[in-house]
């Protein structure tokens, strides 16, 4: 292997040394990029033949099970793995136990079983197109394993016991397997991924606040970092929940974990109205603001450039009080300020003062968790991701409305092996409807299933029909499982390679008593591709807009949070709108792909619009909440009244009368401000702040013809 | 000693008589793996997936020593 061993230490300029570092460096890419996907291959051809091995070995009826669990359950990281095994086996036991009811209620009627079995699966459906991460892997396995068990058992119910049982087995064998070797050989933690995303996204936002504060990116551009930092914000998290699952992985990490994403959440919204309004303030060009400003963000920028350490954020909040304070000084000075830029100079400041203490929370918690230092942190929630009704509604309708046509061609055709097709139409229905782009997954899907075909043929009845013990089989489907897996580690070949590795572990492997005939072989390859196909027709059919991340629906979906967030109740309010958004946001940017076009591009302005409303409503409402009665409240609360049927019917004429009231709100303020004792004075500041918020982002909404996208008054 | 039985008839379906060990060293296991996580332990070892399999195996081998006779 090595030949060239006895010139390590000298330095390299022997050709033999040079060949050798060249030959090191060769090594180390290859095991970075390439390399990976070959280990990847191993780990899953271990857990598929041990658990193949051990099915066999421990006579268990369909080997298959086991061998189609770890095909599922490849995945690239310990903790992806240990995740969807967890799941994978809540989801067969929860959908084994319906398979049991459904069937012991209707023993020997076909037609109230199959509406039952239909309306078990609408509502698994639903449940997994409102949950997009793992959990929802285990609503669809709910569904289909009940299909899986209460089908076969339509002409002999006794044995669904007996299959349930089976199935609840070999599907734990399969999980047993890969969770063991992927976590145990060569494993690739999937913690250590969560702190790279941590760290890069701390670089990312530190250069975007610098560019942002340098007018190097334009309103325009800000908003796709801000639809691709919602999407990372979501990423974080399944990431997160998936390491939860490693070795290692304590509750601390995950308090940590989830603090770090509000903050984060918390600074970018602060940083995204404090750019729209310097934005503002510079269009104008007579204005003395932007000169006056300009110095505290040429200082924060400078601040930015260098490690943001406790003693340096201090520095930084000290510097910017000194320059505020100056700048006030400079402001009274000069004559003739008119109103309005005296109110966009207080809210920059007050913004930009906000922004620091958020840019130092935000600092704190990247270092905390970058150097494991333990920090006492409150839990602020999980962020927890759902989707818009209608989608659910929509996609339950159509796994339901797929299994009764699957169903009803079962009958009519009287093909035995149609019950494959059944399955495989369930199962991709369910599997795609948490998807953004569920035709293009299913579509990579049959690419592998169709390419499988002639391959699996060839492979069983010219290589596994030669195998005569359980060594020479595994050499006979290594290489077609191999390709498979192969596939399946990249992202662009993802679907090809599942759809490859799930068609060969349903039809290659053989039961303990093996049976080649050819016909039944080729009835059952038809069948499996024939679901997976009306799958496909049936997301191109069926309510084909109603899909993840459908802008109009994620349109609606933000108003309704806007409005929610008016009358909702007020604890933990400000954060699950944060969240809600961010989500909408995330679901936009994954249906949207890497180039979103005009139309998107306008839907996640209106919601970083409605996100900045809304933060704007609700302190609004905090403030209102902590208010004696008097003058300014319920000037406030009146804003806060118009606001709500605004956004409950968005129109000109109520965006102008919320308008008008925000005026007055601001003029009740200001009068109740010179004879206000400092701390009250302090709260109608930042009431001040918010009314002008919201103002210029009803005046935004209602200039740039946003309305027209809002969901019409009822 | 009490012997335990070898299959449980589980409504008909005879299943392993070790399931139910096994069940009850999973339990033991999660309580012991999270408080060894919150202690920190898995961060100085070499293999912490590795420490944790071991430490089932060993769990469910002294339930089962224990146990069966």
């Amino acid at each position: 292997m090595n030949p060239l061993p006895a010139a390590p230490s000298s330095p390299d300029h022997s050709a033999a040394g040079k060949a050798w570092r060249w030959l090191l460096n060769e090594t180390a890419g290859w095991l970075n990029s390439e390399g990976e996907r070959w280990i990847f291959v191993a780990r899953a051809m271990l857990a598929s033949f041990s658990a193949l091995w051990l099915a066999f070995r421990l006579g268990l009826d369909a080997p298959y099970t086991a061998l189609a669990t770890t095909v599922i359950l490849a995945m690239p990281s310990s903790g992806m793995v240990l995740e969807k095994a967890f799941y994978r086996f809540l989801g067969t036991l929860v959908g084994c136990a319906a398979a049991l009811a459904l069937v012991g209620l209707f023993p020997q009627s076909a037609p109230p079983l199959f509406v039952g079995l239909v309306l078990w699966v609408a509502l698994c459906t639903g449940g997994a197109a409102m949950h997009r991460n793992q959990q929802s892997y285990s609503f669809v396995l709910a569904g289909y394993t009940a299909v899986m068990i209460a089908v076969p058992a339509i002409d002999a119910p006794v044995n669904v016991f007996n299959l349930a049982v089976t199935r609840v087995t070999e599907v734990g064998l399969g999980i047993i397997c890969s969770a063991v070797v992927h976590d145990l050989v060569f494993p690739r933690p999937h913690a250590r991924a969560v702190m790279r995303t941590v760290q890069a996204r701390y670089a990312g936002f530190i250069v975007f606040c610098r560019a942002v504060l340098a007018h190097r990116i334009t309103p325009e551009q800000a908003e796709l970092h801000h639809l691709r930092y919602a999407a990372d914000i979501a990423a974080l998290e399944s990431g997160r929940a998936a390491a939860f699952f490693e070795a290692g992985h304590s509750r601390w990490h995950t308090r940590q974990l989830h603090a770090f994403n509000a903050a984060f959440m918390t600074a970018l919204t602060t940083f995204y109205t404090l750019h729209r309004l310097s934005h503002r303030l510079r269009q104008d060009g007579a204005s003395p603001m932007p000169s006056l400003l300009e110095p505290m963000y040429a200082h924060l920028a400078r601040a930015l450039e260098a490690e943001l350490t406790p003693a340096r954020l201090a520095q930084m909040r000290t510097e910017l009080a000194a320059d505020i304070a100056s700048a006030r000084a400079q402001l009274a000075q000069k004559p003739g300020v008119a109103r309005e830029q005296q109110i966009g100079f207080d809210t920059a400041t007050e913004l930009l003062e906000r922004f620091a203490a958020n840019l130092a929370d935000f600092a704190g918690l990247y270092h905390g968790l970058t150097q494991q230092r333990r920090q006492q942190v409150s839990d602020p929630g999980a962020y927890s991701p759902k989707t818009p009704p209608a989608i659910i509604a929509a996609s339950g309708f159509r796994a339901a409305v797929t299994l009764l046509a699957t169903a009803g061609a079962w009958y009519w055709l009287a093909w035995p092996y149609m019950t494959n097709a059944v399955l495989m139409a369930t199962i991709f229905c369910a599997l795609a409807s948490s998807s953004p782009r569920p035709t293009a997954l299913i579509q990579q899907v049959l690419t592998g299933f169709i390419a499988g075909m002639p391959l699996a043929f060839a492979t069983e009845f010219l290589l596994v029909a030669k195998a005569d013990n359980f060594y020479p089989l595994v050499l006979a489907a290594l290489p077609l499982f191999a390709l498979g897996a192969y596939l399946a580690s990249a992202p662009r070949t993802g679907g090809i390679g599942i759809g490859l590795g799930m068609f060969s572990a349903t039809l290659l492997v053989p039961a303990n008593l093996m049976r080649y005939d050819v016909e039944s072989f080729l009835s059952s390859e038809l069948s499996l591709t024939l679901g997976v196909a009306v799958a496909y027709l049936m997301f191109k059919v069926v309510l084909p807009e109603h899909t993840m991340g459908h802008r109009g629906h994620v349109a609606a979906a933000l108003w309704r949070e806007a409005q929610h967030a008016c009358t909702a109740s007020l604890p933990r309010l400000k954060r699950r709108y944060d969240n809600r958004v961010r989500d909408l946001l995330s679901q936009l940017n994954a249906a949207a792909g890497p180039a979103p076009d005009a139309v998107t591009r306008a839907v996640v302005r209106q919601g970083l619009t409605l996100l900045e409303l809304g933060h704007a409503v609700i302190e609004l409402r905090q403030l209102i909440a902590a208010a004696h009665a008097g003058e300014a409240r319920a000037a406030l609360q009146a804003v806060q009244d118009h606001l709500a049927g605004y956004l409950h019917a968005p129109s000109h004429s109520g965006g102008d009368a919320a308008l008008r009231a925000i005026l007055q709100a601001g003029v009740a303020v200001r009068a109740a401000l010179p004879d206000a004792p400092p701390e009250r004075r302090a709260r109608l500041r930042t009431a001040l702040a918010d009314l002008h918020a919201i103002y210029t982002s009803l005046l935004d909404q209602l200039s740039t013809g946003e309305l027209h996208r809002a969901p019409s008054a009822p | 000693m009490p012997h335990l039985p070898r299959e449980i008839d589980f409504f008909g379906v005879l299943l392993p008589g070790v399931l139910p060990v096994f069940l009850l060293s999973v339990g033991v296991h999660i309580v012991l793996d999270s408080a060894l996580g919150s202690l920190g332990v898995y961060r100085r070892s070499w293999h912490p997936a590795l420490v944790r399999l071991c430490l089932f195996t060993c769990v469910f081998s002294a339930l089962l020593i224990a146990l069966y006779r």
